[in-house]
């Protein structure tokens, strides 16, 4: 990486170190019941507690000239405080804003709010149940988005089966758990806001915070320091509402908020989700037709959800050839903390179905789980059930590089004492974003230095590194020459978001964009001076020169100076269209898609249920890799990762209130969870595109885990996490396949 | 208005402000559970009286009958003694496994016996090795039996103005074999779902003086008198090690968390007393 | 006033004894490498070495680290050349976002001055304590494994 010897000194700057003069630290005062209405809010006692600069209530906004209460990236049904109503514990009530962390805690002490409490609802299906409280007047039955996909036949296609196998999975509420916490710092100074976040959608942010407050977005400005991990955990619009309202109403000092580790549990979690996947399967091996339901529990509010919730219809179904598809996706709202986006997004659950699932099948059909895939998982040039050809699709290539590592030919002594041995495999695909848009601005000095300006999130992945070496090769410079700069809305152009996977071949494009145009202006300001046409010049390792006169030549610096320029600078974009039909689910899901694979052994302790994993080997289609070693840990990363809500990771709730927020209770992969051997493989296409591997290696570990624990045990769980107790449930229910 | 931070440096002294600062007053030992506390207010003291420069409160002596550990000893220190290993290598082995290495580097023995933490390691291991717990106040010095310490989630026989001095563990015979075994439902970092430590003679493979503790599974760790004398003077063999396992399984009431209902830590307490006997058989130290 | 040394030099602070030694180091002594992540001691961001060993500064308060030695990775350089742990990170890439990788390293300085030629056990018990939640594991063995035998 770039800053390497930065990150191994220990001196990155996250958004929790910035520190601006006067600065004041707020504290968010949090509904402590899930579900009811407010009927006291008495926030006087804390605005004259000493230290105490500013009091937010929900009695700030809607006032003429003032921020407005509602907001939401797609339904505005969110209240930065609550009003009137709270809809899940940890609900934002009031904020702080104070001297020292002493003075703000004292403050929210005095705070004082009565609540009246209402019956709540937690699970999805019982929320979208007949008689379940509603959340949102405008959503009686707290189902407020529905996807849809239709293609061919579905019940003609069950009736033609010679098996029909349908099985429910669920995955828990879970979070994304970065190390560093949300952080935003809020500044308005004249008229502007100023805003230090660590998101990772900047431009989101801008823009949502331009709605709240009704003013131009330019007026907005949002700076994005490193990020501590995002995960999806710091997408679309966060904490950054709160801040700046409150600075709003501190008249010209920082604010700052850093939000602690149970606060983090409360704020954004990955969604539950129910599925309930129905397959019709010929004795050979061919697939008839598949219908899968989703339940997904969104939280108290809308957020993300609505686009996350459509997005999860083309990645529920699995690579696999099938004529005939039916795919009903469920938002619903319950009574817990707003689900957003999470690494591997929707796929994560969505693998876990589909892949736990695939194995089911074969198994029935007594056939071999990998010659099963073999034979369903789509080639490029057949068609998905979104009705759009695949290209560049490498599914079988993925899968076969992930169970040639692991060794499936290997004869496997499952062992017949406490201690079994199994093995399991799992495949999948995911959609990025069809519709999005990336840019970014290239200057180029009379030091021959390269600026890439780019509102892309550097959180760990590498995105900058990334970036630069692209930029690198592209305008043939030294990497050394090259520097990143950004996200930094005042400088920075339009990025979607860094999310999804999407950086390296969107914003990417938009760098080998901009390169193009540089590389032609080089050319056009060199080209009096050499006395040659444009045409003629080639731009090599940081020279322009006439290929019929080498000897005439110069640097590029060199060229801007005699040319009496500064720097250069040119601009690069990429957008891709695409989209789904909202009642048929036809249409373009992607530009491209993500494919990856993983296959692991694993022991089970037939005592306990307790499931180590020893292997595992992942393999993820990369398309063209940029840098190696960071592609590589992206893989390790995600099967690491994937160790969490495949086996340990759930957020347990009674009455709404959870019960482990807390890194000791909520448990995270450590060291000694690490599977003792790893093997990644990157399958590359030099000539192809940049894809994406932030998520890919992560969706198959849970479904790879369960299938290798059915192959050493003979149980079959259908729940995350894969809990011993689970297994030893099973075992001794004597539960089978 | 900040706390006051005594740092007393004889048992005396740390008596007279202890009973001087009266409900104002706290002990700080190795300070990890008494700064988890403070974080979350659950105590609000405004004198600290730290133990960490009083004389003679750690070290580790060693004498023919009995090992005596100072109640400031840090863990890690009591798991990487070359006596305690010799002489009691389940007792290092559980120290061993408290916490992580921050925690065994910080957190001093005494302190964790004070917190009584029903998931913690020592207090099960040192119910099976007979461990005497020294404490002292101003009425003077007491011999507390490890059975007797223990009274209750977070709750000791220590009286308000009573410290923990000493830990002192009677040395077994060279025929003594002993285990330590913890379990953990979900990750190597995790509390324990279920904890067991047993100590016994074994003399020609039969066993005499067996002592089997039960800990992290319910409030207190639990010996079983009625349940060991089953292995009085009687070979070790898988028949009877499966009734010990189930007498303890079916008498100890299972607490309920995250790391497992009541059923399933009943039924770890019947593998895990198992495997631990089964290790304590072959003779392994 | 608490007297204590940090990366060699001596300071008095006059603070409240009570508070987190993280805080103090972070906020008063501009010790970014020290973070939080967890508050209670399990995750490692906020380690420290004392006379050598790791602690968790979010778990010892700012009076008991009168007379310490503490060590920080702002101190592991030697006029400004990293440190052999560390340039065995860099070389191995272990680490993403790097928010964890401060307490690694002196988890690994702790490991190496303890047992120079550690066995595989002996790098998990010193290291298991430490949350990576980027995952970088794998890369992370590889660069403890360089550093002993480097």
């Amino acid at each position: 990486m770039l800053d390497a010897e930065a990150r191994v000194r220990g001196a990155v700057r996250y958004a929790v170190d910035l520190e601006l003069p006067d600065m004041l630290i707020a504290k968010v005062l949090r509904s402590s019941i899930p579900h009811g209405r407010i009927i006291r809010l008495d926030a006087s006692e804390a605005e004259t507690t000493p230290g105490v600069a500013a009091v937010l209530t929900a009695a700030d906004f809607d006032q003429p000239g003032g921020p407005s209460l509602m907001y939401g990236a797609n339904i505005p049904d969110q209240p930065v405080v609550a009003r009137d109503r709270v809809n899940y514990v940890g609900e934002p009530v009031a904020v702080v804003a104070a001297q020292d962390n002493a003075s703000a805690e004292t403050a929210l002490a005095a705070v004082r709010v009565e609540y009246e409490e209402e019956t709540a609802v937690y699970d999805p299906l019982e929320a979208s149940a007949k008689g379940a409280p509603a959340l949102h007047a405008d959503h009686p039955d707290n189902r407020f988005v529905h996807g849809k996909l239709r293609q061919g036949d579905v019940q003609a296609g069950f009736d033609a089966a010679d098996e029909l196998i349908e099985e429910t999975f669920t995955s828990p509420l879970a979070q994304q758990a970065s190390l560093e916490p949300h952080t935003a710092v809020a500044q308005w100074t004249d008229g502007m806001l100023n805003v230090w976040t660590g998101a990772q959608a900047p431009y989101t942010v801008r823009g949502v915070l331009a709605e709240i407050f009704g003013i131009p977005p330019e007026g907005v400005r949002i700076i994005v320091p490193n990020l501590g991990g995002g995960y999806g955990g710091k997408g679309h619009v966060r904490i950054e509402p709160l801040v700046a309202a409150v600075a709003w109403k501190a008249t010209g000092r920082p604010v700052r908020l850093t939000l602690s580790r149970a606060e983090e549990f409360v704020t954004v979690t990955k969604h539950a989700a129910v599925i309930t996947i129905k397959t019709g399967v010929k004795r050979d091996g061919t697939l008839t037709a598949r219908q899968v339901t989703l339940y997904w529990g969104a939280g108290a509010y809308a957020d993300a959800s609505p686009g996350l919730i459509r997005a999860s219809v083309p990645r529920s179904v699995g690579p696999y050839r099938i004529p005939a598809v039916r795919v009903d996706a469920y938002g619903i709202y319950t009574n817990l903390p707003p689900a957003a986006a999470y690494r591997g997004a929707m796929s994560s659950q969505c693998t876990w179905a589909y892949e736990s699932h695939t194995d089911t099948i074969a198994r029935r059909l007594g056939m071999d789980p990998l010659e099963f895939r073999r034979q369903n998982m789509l080639r490029s040039g057949e068609q998905y059930c979104t009705g759009e050809t695949m290209h560049d699709v490498h599914f079988v290539e993925c899968l076969e590089a992930a169970v040639e590592g692991l060794g499936w030919k290997e004869p496997l002594d499952r062992g017949a004492g406490p201690v079994r041995h199994g093995r399991g495999m799992a495949v999948m695909l995911k959609s990025s974003i069809a519709r999005s848009k990336s840019e970014c601005r290239l200057v180029l000095d009379t030091d021959g230095i390269l600026t890439v300006y780019t509102s892309t999130v550097e959180m760990g992945q590498g995105a900058h590194t990334a970036l630069a070496q692209i930029a690198a090769e592209a305008v043939a410079l030294p990497l050394a020459h090259v520097r990143v700069v950004g996200p930094d809305t005042a400088i920075t152009p339009y990025d979607a978001t860094t999310s999804a996977s999407r950086s390296t071949n969107m914003m990417g494009t938009a760098v080998l964009d901009a390169a193009g145009r540089l590389k032609d202006r080089l050319r056009q300001i060199a080209a009096p001076i050499l006395e040659v046409e444009a045409e003629a010049l080639s731009v090599e390792r940081g020279e322009i020169f006439d290929d019929s006169e080498p000897e005439s030549r110069m640097s590029y610096g060199e060229a801007l100076e005699r040319s009496g320029l500064d720097s250069i600078e040119v601009t690069g974009m990429h957008a891709t269209q695409g989209g789904l039909d909202p009642e048929t689910g036809q249409g373009v899901a992607t530009p491209h898609w993500h494919q990856g694979a993983g296959a692991c052994e694993v022991e089970v302790d037939i005592e306990t249920g307790k499931v180590r994993v020893l292997r595992f080997h992942a393999a993820s289609f990369a398309g063209r890799v940029v840098n190696p070693s960071l592609a590589r840990l992206q893989n390790d990363g995600n099967v690491i990762f994937g160790m969490g809500p495949a086996l340990l990771e759930e957020m347990v709730f009674d009455q709404g209130q959870l019960l482990n927020p807390n890194l000791s209770d909520y448990m995270l992969p450590s060291l000694s969870d690490a599977p003792e051997e790893m093997g990644s493989r990157l399958l590359e296409s030099s000539a192809g595109e940049f894809h994406g591997i932030g998520e890919m290696t992560l969706p198959p570990v849970a479904p790879a885990i369960a299938n290798a624990v059915f192959d050493a045990v003979g149980v079959r769980i259908r729940e995350l996490p894969i809990t011993a107790e689970r297994v030893l449930r099973a075992l001794k229910g004597g539960e089978g396949g | 208005m900040t706390v006051d931070f005594l740092r007393p440096t004889s048992i005396p002294e740390v008596i007279e402000a202890l009973t001087g600062a009266g409900d104002e007053g706290k002990l700080i030992a190795g300070g990890t559970a008494l700064a988890l506390m403070l974080r979350h207010r659950l105590i609000v003291p405004s004198i600290l009286i730290s133990l960490d420069r009083v004389e003679g409160l750690s070290g580790i002596w060693s004498s023919a009958h009995e090992i005596r550990i100072g109640a400031m000893t840090r863990l890690r220190e009591v798991e990487i003694s070359a006596e305690v290993r010799s002489a009691f290598p389940a007792l290092a082995a559980a120290c061993g496994e408290v916490g992580n290495m921050r925690v065994r580097n910080q957190g001093t023995l005494g302190g964790n016996l004070a917190e009584a933490d029903y998931a913690s390691d020592p207090p099960t291991i040192l119910l099976a090795l007979g461990a005497l717990l020294r404490a002292v106040s101003t009425a003077g010095e007491r011999l507390i039996p490890v059975a007797d310490f223990f009274q209750g989630f977070y709750t000791t026989a220590l009286a308000q103005d009573e410290i923990l001095a000493e830990v002192i563990i009677p040395r077994g015979s060279a025929t003594t074999r002993m285990a330590y075994t913890k379990y953990r439902s979900r990750s190597s970092e995790d509390r324990p779902c279920a904890a067991v430590a047993a100590v016994a003679n074994l003399n020609d493979g039969i066993c005499t003086d067996l002592h089997l503790a039960v800990g992290a599974a319910c409030e207190v760790p639990r010996r079983l008198a009625e349940v060991e004398a089953l292995a009085e003077a009687r070979a070790l063999t898988e028949k009877l090690i499966h009734e010990i396992a189930d007498g303890y399984a079916e008498a100890i009431e299972t607490l309920e968390d995250l790391r497992g209902s009541s059923w399933y830590r009943t039924e770890m307490i019947r593998v895990f007393v198992r495997r631990a006997l089964v290790e304590v058989r072959s003779g392994r130290r | 006033m608490i007297e204590f040394r940090v990366n060699g030099e001596v300071h008095a602070l006059d603070a409240d004894p009570a508070r987190p030694l993280l805080e103090v180091l972070r906020d008063e002594l501009g010790l970014r490498s020290v973070r939080e992540g967890c508050g209670i001691g399990v995750c490692g961001a906020c380690a420290i070495l004392v006379d050598g060993r790791a602690i968790s500064s979010c778990l010892t308060l700012a009076g008991q680290a009168e007379g310490m030695d503490i060590l920080t990775v702002e101190g592991l350089s030697e006029e400004g050349a990293l440190h052999p742990v560390q340039q065995a990170y860099l070389d191995r890439a272990a680490f993403q976002c790097a928010y964890c990788t401060p307490g690694f390293i002196l988890a690994t300085v702790a490991l190496l001055k303890e047992a120079p030629s550690p066995d595989e056990a002996t790098v998990r018990a010193h290291l298991a304590g430490n949350l990576c939640r980027c995952g970088s594991y794998r890369n992370i063995l590889e660069a403890v494994r360089a550093a002993a035998s480097g």
